[in-house]
């Protein structure tokens, strides 16, 4: 599972109106060179929720790879950006896209309900008892 | 091509947003998946109306995610990694070797009938694939937009095989599978610029909840589009299909895991009561039609016997019923049918 969609997903508990972001504890994880695409993260920065990225990157014991303010889009597409070490776009890049959890879990915010993450898989089922 | 029966609506009713249960909800960690168990056999008489009931029959979900968790590689390794029907011209004939030009045929014809806009600015850039199988739509939609697609499944072997595949052809960073129920689809509201519902709603046995849950997840001005079988209309002097329509459909849905089937109006006034626009809806039977006979073809070949055989029973009884679906056709019970709408608001 990636960061990317770690900031997508939210509890789905009945009676649970805080069910997002959801707390990330990963127990194995690492990281997957991809080729950065700038089209795409201007594509999907604006559903991003950044609070939930940099909470997710701090669960991962990475707290120098995000600020805790999104930097402004002009900084992060400006033009050659991607060429440069350490710039914005490749840090939300490598957080969003490049860092895997394979085991671990996501845990309701409110309910403290553990959603299990196997073989980098979430699992986001709910018992007959919670629907 | 077959002659589409056009619904056209047009709804400027205030949006509401579905109400939510205020239970208060257990809070230990979920064992995985319990793994299949045969559903119940003694099942209250097919309704021709969608269920209201909120919660899936016993062994229902179990049941999906057992078959689809056998027979996945079965289908794979014959007909490739999209698992819905093709779309042929009506009366053509068809072959294996077209298949997958036919699936993905059905993508494209799918897209075109909901007019998801092409345009770099106004295409879609974040897309949920409900009921996903091993994600042959979300790759594929995801590449074409260059979009980032989640997908939902119950079946964890299906999410592992989709999610490698994805790894296998450089996507994996725009697609990605998850082990989730469509009635209770874990994503915060108004996230997806794209709803897509590929040949899964069959299985959903409150097509109300699982609306709403299509809608509830929409982007303001997305687009959502199902692609699924349906029981014909009723007429209005009927109050349920006739007794060997019923029986029919009870005998395929008992093989495939499918719950309650409703009519394509059902699905038009349910989308209208959650306040959606710009319904539309068609008759697609005719173009999938020339797929079953292909099918018992491929399944009497050599190689489609041995894979059965190895398989396991659900997946022969699927194959077996196949049949069935052709009778349903032809006697115009069943309907391939797509429906389409936006959420209100601007995109």
């Amino acid at each position: 599972m990636r960061l990317l969609t770690h900031n997508m997903l939210a509890s789905n508990v009945r009676g649970v109106t805080t069910g997002y972001p959801l707390k990330l504890e990963a127990t194995k994880w690492c990281t997957k060179e991809v080729e950065l695409n700038a089209d795409f993260i201007r594509g999907v920065l604006p559903k991003i929720d950044w609070r939930a990225l940099v909470a997710a990157t701090r669960a991962l014991d990475l707290p120098e790879l995000l600020p805790e303010e999104q930097p402004p889009e002009e900084e992060i597409f400006a033009e050659g950006a991607a060429d440069v070490e350490g710039s914005a776009i490749r840090r939300i890049h490598h957080a969003l896209l490049e860092i895997h959890i394979q085991e671990g879990s996501l845990v309701c915010p409110e309910s403290s309900r553990c959603f299990p993450i196997d073989k980098g898989i979430p699992n986001m089922m709910l018992h007959e008892d919670e629907v | 091509m077959a002659h589409p029966a056009l619904l056209h609506s047009h709804s400027v009713l205030p949006s509401t947003s579905p109400a939510r249960g205020r239970r208060h909800c257990a809070s230990q960690p979920a064992p995985l998946f319990p793994g299949s168990r045969r559903r119940r056999r003694n099942r209250p008489a097919l309704r021709p109306m969608a269920s209201s009931t909120a919660q899936a029959p016993p062994g229902l979900k179990e049941g999906i995610a057992g078959l689809y968790d056998e027979s996945s590689g079965v289908w794979e390794s014959i007909w490739g990694d999209h698992m819905h029907h093709g779309f042929y011209d009506s009366g053509e004939a068809a072959s294996m070797a077209d298949h997958r030009r036919a699936q993905i045929r059905m993508i494209e014809e799918a897209l075109a009938f909901a007019a998801v806009p092409d345009d770099p600015a106004k295409r879609p850039k974040t897309i949920v694939d409900v009921g996903c199988g091993i994600g042959g739509s979300s790759r594929y939609l995801a590449k074409k937009y260059g979009a980032q697609c989640n997908g939902i499944t119950l079946s964890p072997v299906q999410a592992e095989r989709g999610n490698a595949i994805a790894e296998d052809q450089g996507l994996s960073d725009k697609v990605s599978l998850q082990v989730a129920d469509a009635l209770e689809q874990p994503f915060p509201d108004g996230q997806f610029d794209l709803v897509w519902s590929m040949e899964s709603g069959e299985h959903m046995p409150d097509k109300r909840k699982f609306v709403s849950e299509l809608a509830r997840v929409a982007a303001p001005g997305a687009t959502i589009i199902i692609v699924t079988w349906c029981h014909r209309n009723l007429e209005p002097s009927e109050s349920s299909l006739k007794p060997d329509e019923l029986n029919l459909l009870r005998r395929i849905c008992d093989a495939y895991y499918l719950p309650d089937w409703c009519s394509p109006s059902d699905y038009v006034n349910i989308a209208k009561s959650l306040s959606l626009e710009d319904i539309k809806t068609a008759d697609w039977s005719e173009n999938v039609a020339p797929f079953w006979p292909a099918v018992i073809r491929s399944a009497l070949t050599w190689k489609g016997i041995t894979s059965l055989l190895k398989s396991g029973w659900k997946t022969i009884r699927g194959a077996l019923v196949m049949p069935l679906m052709i009778e349903g056709y032809k006697k115009g019970l069943i309907k391939f049918t797509i429906i389409t709408c936006r959420k209100p608001g601007a995109a």
